[in-house]
Order: C-alpha cells, then sequence, then structure tokens
C-alpha cells in the first residue's frame, strides 16, 4: 500500500480580541468560517476532531470539552474526538496528531479547532489563573505564572551576552504590528512606528507595552485530510504537512536545559528533529510563523530556528530579514503581538497563514513560497513544538 | 447572605484557587520537603542506589526508577546571577516590587541554578552578584475533612532575600 499523506486543506477562524462571545459560540464562528474556506466539504465528512484549550475548566466550568464543541459544530466523529491540552501548542499538537491518524489510516478528514476565553467577568481571575499554566508547586508559588517577568530575564541575559538593544527588540514589534494592520481577525488593527514602540510604557524592564502580546479570546479551526480525500475536496494547490517535533526537557524552571536563559537548548533539539523529519534545512525555509509571544521571543527563535547565527537575533529582525522581500518573511498575519494569543487557537492560526502562503493567496504574500514552518513555544519556555508544510510531499 | 450554587461564596475552600501547595501528608507523599522547611533547612531527594539527586523531590528516582531515596540539603545561600523587578501589574497575592532572581546556589551544590523570588528587598536595591539567603514564611492554612473531625494545615513555603553586609 502507498504511503499515505495528509494535506492541509482549509482553515478559518473567528473576530479575535475582547469578545462578548462564549467558548462554544467563538468556536462555531471559526468552524463556520473553516468550511466556507472549502465549499462542498459538509460537517459529515468531517470523521475526526480535536480541540485544543487549555482554559477550558480554569476560565470556565466545563471540562472533557471536546464532544461539547463537536455537537455544537454538528460533527459525529467516528475515528477521535479528543481534547488537546499543551497550553500556547494546543493548536500545532492537534495538527501534528491528526497527521498521525491520517497516515497511519485510522482517520480520513479531521477538524483540528482551538480556543480559549479568557476574559472573566471581574478581571482578576484570569491573571491569577495564569499561575496554574506552570509547575504549580515549585514555580507558581513564585508568582511565576504571569509571563513577562520570566521574559524579561530572558531579554536582560540576551542583551547582556549579546548586545541586543531595546531598539531591535522593538523593530520585532513594529514589523508583526504592521502585518497585522491588515487582518481584519487580528485583535489590533495598528500600524506601529518605531518611535510609538519606545516610548510605551513599561511592563517589567526591558520590556514594554508592544514587547508583549496581549490575553485574548478566539477560536480558529483547520482540517487536515488524507491526500486523495484533498484532491477530491480542493482545486487548489495541496499543502502537505511534512513533519514535525515536539521537545519537552524539563518543567520546573531550576532544571532549564540550556546554559542560561537566552540558550533555549529544547528548541535547537526540536528544530533539528523536525527538519529530519521535513527532509529540508533552514536556509529552505520560504516563510516561517514563530512564538512572538513576547519580542525577545522572535529574536531567540529565528537563532535556534538556524536563520541567522546565536546572538544576531536582534539585528536579523532590525534589517528587515523578516519582512517581505528579506531572508524569511515571518508572522506575515502579525503574530501573537498583533493577532493576540488566545493559547489553544495560536498554532491553528498559524496553520491558517501558512496555507494562504503556500496556496498563493496571503494578504502579505511571499511570492512563490514552497516550504513554511510553524513553531510554538508553550507553558514557561518548557516545550517547544514544530510544524513544517510544503507544496510537495516527504519523498 | 449564601447562593446555592456557588460554594465559594459559602466561605469554603476551593483547592482549584489556592496557588500554595498541599503540603499536608495526607494530599502528597514528599511532605518531609515542608517539615524540613520548617526548619530552615532546603532540601532534596538523592537515590541510594544510584547516586542521582533529583529536584524537586521525587518518591522515584527519574534516572533508574528506584523507590530508595534519602533526604540530603542544598545550599540556602547563592548569588544572584540576572533579576527583574515587576512594580506594577503583580498577580492576586503577591505585593509590589515582585523580584524574581536566577540564582546561582555555588560549585559544590547539586543544583545549581534556581528561579527563585527575591522578598525583603526594596526596589532599586538588588544587584547581580549579590549574595542571597533562603527565608521561609508562612502561607495561609486550610482545613482538611478527616473522617471525625476537621484539621487545619499549616503551611509555609520560600524565597531567598539579601545577605545583609
Amino acid at each position: 500500500m502507498a504511503k499515505r499523506n495528509a494535506c492541509l486543506i482549509a482553515g478559518g477562524m473567528c473576530k479575535w480580541g475582547v469578545r462578548e462571545a462564549s467558548l462554544v459560540d467563538m468556536a462555531q464562528e471559526a468552524a463556520r468560517e473553516c468550511l466556507a474556506d472549502l465549499p462542498g466539504l459538509k460537517p459529515k465528512d468531517i470523521d475526526g476532531f480535536f480541540f485544543a484549550t487549555s482554559y477550558a475548566g480554569r476560565c470556565s466550568f466545563q471540562t472533557n470539552t471536546a464532544p461539547v464543541i463537536a455537537e455544537r459544530l454538528g460533527l459525529k466523529p467516528t475515528s477521535i474526538c479528543a481534547r488537546v491540552d499543551v497550553l500556547c501548542a494546543g493548536g500545532s499538537t492537534g495538527i501534528l496528531l491528526a497527521k498521525g491518524l491520517v497516515e497511519s489510516g485510522m482517520a480520513d478528514i479531521v477538524m483540528v479547532a482551538g480556543g480559549e476565553k479568557l476574559y472573566t467577568p471581574q478581571k482578576w481571575e484570569v491573571f491569577y489563573s495564569e499561575l496554574a499554566s506552570i509547575d504549580h508547586d515549585w514555580d507558581a508559588p513564585n508568582g511565576l505564572g504571569l509571563p513577562p517577568p520570566f521574559f524579561a530575564l530572558t531579554a536582560k541575559e540576551h542583551m547582556k551576552r549579546y548586545g541586543t538593544t531595546k531598539e531591535q527588540l522593538a523593530w520585532v514589534s513594529v514589523v508583526n504590528y504592521n502585518y497585522g494592520a491588515d487582518n481584519p481577525k487580528a485583535q489590533f488593527q495598528k500600524r506601529l512606528t518605531l518611535e510609538e514602540a519606545l516610548e510605551a510604557p513599561l511592563v517589567v524592564t526591558p520590556l514594554t507595552l508592544y514587547d508583549c502580546c496581549p490575553i485574548t479570546d478566539g477560536a480558529a479551526a483547520v482540517i487536515v485530510a488524507a491526500e486523495e480525500r484533498a484532491k477530491d475536496l480542493t482545486d487548489r494547490p495541496l499543502v502537505y504537512i511534512r513533519g514535525g517535533a515536539q521537545v519537552s526537557l524539563h518543567s520546573v524552571s531550576a532544571n532549564w536545559p540550556g546554559e542560561h536563559l537566552a540558550d533555549w537548548a529544547h528548541l535547537r533539539r526540536a528544530a533539528q528533529r523536525a527538519y529530519e523529519q521535513a527532509k529540508v534545512g533552514p536556509d529552505d525555509i520560504d516563510v516561517a510563523q514563530t512564538h512572538d509571544c513576547f519580542s525577545i521571543s522572535e529574536v531567540i527563535e529565528v537563532e535556534e530556528l538556524g536563520f541567522c547565527r546565536k546572538g544576531e537575533g536582534g539585528e536579523f529582525v532590525a534589517s528587515g530579514e523578516t519582512k517581505i522581500g528579506g531572508k524569511v518573511p515571518i508572522n506575515t498575519d502579525g503574530g501573537l503581538l498583533s493577532c493576540g494569543h488566545p493559547f489553544g487557537a495560536t498554532g491553528i492560526r498559524q496553520a491558517i497563514e501558512i496555507l494562504k502562503q503556500l496556496q498563493g493567496r496571503a494578504t502579505h504574500q511571499v511570492e512563490g513560497a514552497e516550504i513554511a514552518l510553524a513553531h510554538n513555544l508553550s507553558g514557561l519556555n518548557v516545550e517547544h513544538t514544530i510544524v513544517i508544510y510544503g507544496r510537495e510531499p516527504v519523498k | 447572605m449564601a447562593v446555592l450554587g456557588i460554594p465559594i461564596l459559602e466561605d469554603k475552600y476551593p483547592v482549584t484557587m489556592d496557588m500554595w501547595p498541599l503540603e499536608a501528608k495526607e494530599f502528597n507523599r514528599i511532605y518531609k520537603f515542608y517539615e524540613n522547611l520548617k526548619e530552615g533547612r532546603f532540601t532534596t531527594t538523592r537515590c541510594k542506589a544510584c547516586g542521582h539527586v533529583a529536584y524537586p523531590p521525587r518518591v522515584i528516582c527519574p534516572e533508574c526508577y528506584s523507590e530508595d531515596l534519602e533526604w540530603i540539603d542544598l545550599p540556602t545561600k547563592g548569588k544572584v546571577l540576572t533579576f527583574t523587578e515587576e512594580v506594577r501589574g503583580v498577580p492576586l497575592g503577591f505585593e509590589p516590587p515582585l523580584i524574581h532572581a536566577w540564582i546561582d546556589l555555588g560549585e559544590g551544590s547539586p543544583i545549581r541554578k534556581i528561579l527563585s523570588r527575591v522578598i525583603n528587598c526594596p526596589a532599586g536595591k538588588l544587584k547581580e552578584g549579590d549574595e542571597v539567603k533562603l527565608v521561609v514564611f508562612p502561607v495561609p492554612s486550610h482545613p482538611i475533612e478527616l473522617k471525625k473531625e476537621t484539621k487545619v494545615a499549616e503551611r509555609v513555603f520560600f524565597a531567598f532575600e539579601p545577605v545583609e553586609k
């Protein structure tokens, strides 16, 4: 029997931001957008369902979320119907799981959706609940749940060792906000200038307002299908899920796997394995979605993903290499900084932008893009997840 | 006024809203860590079979899966490698300045670096290279329903504070 390949064939998301809607409402909006992207596909054609969420049950009183959402979407899955809880990497994890099920022959057409309703009736609750996203007994009691202090430490370390400047960090925000300004689904549609970014209010030294992604309500959905079914369903170019990796080397901050906080050994491991799986290298990546939860994150990610040398991430971004026409255009839909970050939905949003890029229909189109990479960092930088897509399957 | 169906409003203890560990022996098998902490000792487990030191403490050795573990002391002093001070937007349960430091416990320590909170230190005072020491402080107690009675579990947690020069 020939090897089965998994393809990304459709995607859609609801408007992200501070939403007057429930998680179940937003999942319906996202699924509708997703199916509208591929006329001809009906809910009854979908045999598998993953729903990525981490704060259902934390910011709501609902666990076992997958059947609840599947029912509202009119889905009757027969191969899999499960929740994925890997915080910021939940969406990408669902896509990797769907790839495995489709390639094994267990599923044919899987909807991978994700979402979070983070804004609670009183605002203290979401901030307090963020303490639940890290190792509860050992890191949460130190107040490390809200990530700015940890990434501020990371930024200070990078600045100290490599001479990275505040202005270089600000360029990450400027580039990504200006991509997001043209994305109607993003939380912010704001053209940001370097001056505005540099004069923004302080969050935690050296991070200021535009260095940090916001808290966001939102949902998104994509369809992963077996190649043969995909050919029947769409006339657009097929986008193959070539490979990926998810690396987890520690949880408690004391067991940090790098030499220092700006050394992301676990991301290097993930990149190495994902490139091997996808049979490509960093120079083959035409467009990427990296996890810009903070400006400093993107600076370190472009280094560890091999787009530039270690220590040169700040210069890479500041010199325009992540813009259209640069070496690797990154976060061309606005990234987390501009789109916002409903944890479980973020990897799905990234996949939607990559789908459009590889099908030649993105708003900020990278001409002739054939290979794309999506990356997520999750938790208090405890896991790295990579998915590599391409116009051709791995041979 | 009690509101039926929302027990948090009826003076109940919701563990799902408790950011501190359940330290009592009824709820974990490493309660000795917290008992040691109450004596000012910062401890973890070492495997008697293979010698591996794990932090945080375990009930099995993560290297060889032996259950034959012993408690050992970790240094209670260290040096600040890098730190941040959060003065605004600190989470409920903490007061500004919320200072986090990456602390080097020294060459002889089986656990070399730890990310912890520095307390008893005003904003703007801490410097890289400063010496800090373990400080143990009480955190809110909680009830545990036993067969015939309700016990109150007293708790502590730890951070570091500047060593006065």
